[in-house]
């Protein structure tokens, strides 16, 4: 195949021969290091238990649905799994990324032997508490392939909160989360995703999402830690009256370089899109903050924000928005700041009793955070505490 | 409470102030009057500790203990406290959060932020970012409760009385007799009368500042009249003529 050689178009290009890639094969793990992992993600055992995904390296060590929701026919199994026992869930499975877009997708079609987590929702179930999904890495110089592939059928709700890490030591190994969502008429997908990798670890997360007529879709990515580099750019479709909104909050450290993108392709009349960023330039991090808003059909609307922040004289932000219209009828806007931390702000928190420390922590604070009124308590609660560890940093 | 003695203010080389002699006592408010650029804004952010100013030559005391050269915190955190003429936006930090955190910093009384709160109107901006997208009047009795909530000692306030509305400068003057009475001391920076009419019977003291020199501290009643009957620079060339 010969995409297993084909470049990303974004990000460094990585030699796959680095991590071991081979036939999934099932492994030990300590639950200190399982311990370890959750705690840096903030996603505890009880949540998971309540309805959730564990998977360490390839073994998938829990997984779990409602009593209730299984009564309704909401499923969550291992991809494979849900392959093999659910026919039509075939016709869902590489339809949105195609296998030879790169070498990591490919990679994970030929060599994943489809480890990763499939979530059903059936029509007009809406799932109150989140659905928690963890993938972990354990193991050195290895390669972690993954499909996951999540439907929210017409009328259904869901909040899926993933959580993608290692214990706190370097790890020098390779992720690939291969997602398609699909989100159907009138339902609504509310995802989170949280990555706490760790020094020398390459992250090439795939996602693409289709939201059908009326449906609604929204994200929250966060990254926290250092890496050898993360490229993503996720893409969402939206027909008739879809909406989306991508939030990514990004702290870029160590020599890590931080690829990340959002792109919403507004194929559908009234459907409308936001992609907000917020990116945190540490140590000698350079950060790529990419967005795209494709106009292809009106009336539409397309707003794209990005601020970039530097605490650093050696990191690197640049922001690369891109609006495409085909239609006069699409609405697009950008705007876009990068600068430091403002000496007027320090100053009024001086004089309000806090320390330089403490009011650099909060003037980050607050611009990490970004506003998502219409995520579920539970996931913006989760975010907050990532946010509120980010912040710690700066007090020292 | 609070002394300037003999204080020359500086931005680098550049002198802005020079020879200023001030003293507020305990639960006194003193009113510092001048027109645009002479200096006040500088005279307070330099007592305050702020950047870029700096107090080049004299002495700060604060409780009769030398603060000149405390960094801006510390004083707050003793007591100090520098209420904006123009507070900056700070997108992203709610203002409910940051009211939380300087409640449980300066360990203030449940009773005493209702008080406060309700005189100066501010419950309905908790739910903003801080001074974001907020007119004159609300960024003033905002700023006002946010520094008047830290329950300071000596509260110095830079023209709170600028840009506002007649209802928002009431409410700042009802929250200013309110804390005259609980104890604590203001200094009061203004380019006009409005504040001082409103505030007349507890001032102890107005002091003219002019070029940045201190040109004359007296009472209400000779100061203001003369302003009210001359303007401000035939006023404090009167004054001038028979000091």
């Amino acid at each position: 195949m010969k995409a297993l050689n084909k470049p990303s178009q974004y990000g460094p290009d990585v030699d796959l021969g680095r991590f071991n890639i081979g036939p999934a094969r099932e492994e030990g793990f300590s639950e200190s290091d399982l311990e370890k992992a959750s705690s840096r993600l903030g996603i505890s055992r009880e949540s998971l238990r309540k309805g959730g995904y564990l998977q360490v390296n390839e073994s998938i060590a829990f997984r779990a649905m409602g009593e209730k929701l299984v009564q309704h026919g909401a499923v969550i199994l291992p991809t494979n799994e849900a392959l093999k026992k659910l026919d039509w869930v075939s016709k869902y499975s590489w339809r949105l990324i195609s296998p030879d877009r790169d070498k990591y997708t490919a990679a994970t079609y030929l060599h994943g032997g489809e480890l990763g987590y499939f979530i059903y929702v059936p029509p007009g179930i809406k799932i109150k508490d989140p659905i928690y999904a963890c993938l972990f890495i354990t193991r050195r110089d290895y390669a972690q392939l993954l499909h996951n592939i999540v439907i929210v059928d017409d009328g259904a709700e869901l909040s899926l909160i993933t959580g993608c890490g290692v214990p706190d030591q370097p790890m020098n190994s390779l992720h690939i989360g291969v997602s398609e969502f699909y989100v159907g008429r009138g339902s609504k997908l509310s995802f989170a995703m949280i990555h706490a990798w760790a020094p020398g670890m390459v992250v090439r997360p795939r996602t693409a999402v289709e939201v059908l007529e009326g449906g609604e879709y929204i994200s929250y990515y966060v990254i926290y830690s250092a890496v050898e580099s993360l490229q993503t750019y996720p893409r969402v479709s939206l027909r008739d009256n879809a909406r989306a909104t991508l939030n990514s909050v990004v702290t870029g450290g160590g020599k890590g370089i931080y690829d990340v993108g959002s792109a919403i392709v507004l194929s559908g009349r009234g459907a409308s899109g936001e992609v907000l960023s917020r990116n945190l330039g540490r140590d000698n991090s350079l950060i790529y903050a990419r967005s795209r808003i494709e106009g292809n059909a009106g009336p539409s609307r397309g707003h794209i924000e990005c601020l970039g922040l530097l605490e650093s004289d050696n990191a690197l932000i640049e922001s690369l928005p891109e609006l495409s219209s085909l239609t006069p009828e699409a609405v697009l806007t950008h705007e876009a700041a990068i600068g430091k931390i403002s000496e007027e702000l320090i100053n009024y928190l001086l004089s309000k009793g806090f320390s330089e420390d403490e009011a650099r922590a909060a003037i980050i604070k607050g611009f990490l955070n970004i506003e998502e009124p219409k995520l579920p308590l539970q996931i913006r609660e989760i975010i907050k505490r990532t946010i509120e560890h980010i912040t710690s940093r700066a007090m020292g | 409470m609070l002394e300037l003695r003999g204080v020359d203010v500086s931005i680098g080389e550049r002198r802005i102030l020079s020879n200023v002699d001030l003293r507020v006592g305990l639960k006194e408010l003193h009113v510092v009057i001048g027109p645009n650029g002479s200096g006040k804004t500088s005279l307070l952010n330099a007592v305050a500790g702020l950047k870029p100013f700096s107090v080049t030559r004299g002495r700060v005391l604060f409780m009769g203990l030398d603060v000149t050269q405390e960094p801006p915190y510390v004083k707050a955190g003793k007591g100090l406290v520098l209420a904006y003429q123009f507070p900056p936006a700070i997108k992203g930090l709610q203002t409910k959060m940051f009211v939380d955190e300087l409640i449980k910093r300066f360990n203030v009384d449940g009773r005493y932020v209702e008080v406060l709160s309700e005189i100066l109107d501010v419950r309905s901006l908790f739910g903003r970012y801080l001074f974001d997208g907020m007119s004159g009047g609300e960024r003033k009795r905002l700023e006002t409760f946010l520094a008047l909530l830290t329950r300071p000692k000596v509260a110095m306030l830079d023209e709170p009385d600028s840009g506002v509305d007649i209802e928002s400068l009431s409410k700042i003057a009802e929250a200013l007799k309110a804390v005259l009475g609980r104890g604590t001391s203001l200094l009061l920076v203004t380019h006009s009368l409005h504040m001082l009419k409103l505030m007349r019977e507890y001032v102890n003291g107005v002091h003219m500042i002019y070029g940045g020199t201190l040109i004359y501290s007296g009472l209400y009643e000779e100061v203001v009249p003369l302003i009210e009957r001359y303007g401000f620079s035939g006023a404090l060339m009167r004054l001038r003529e028979v000091s």
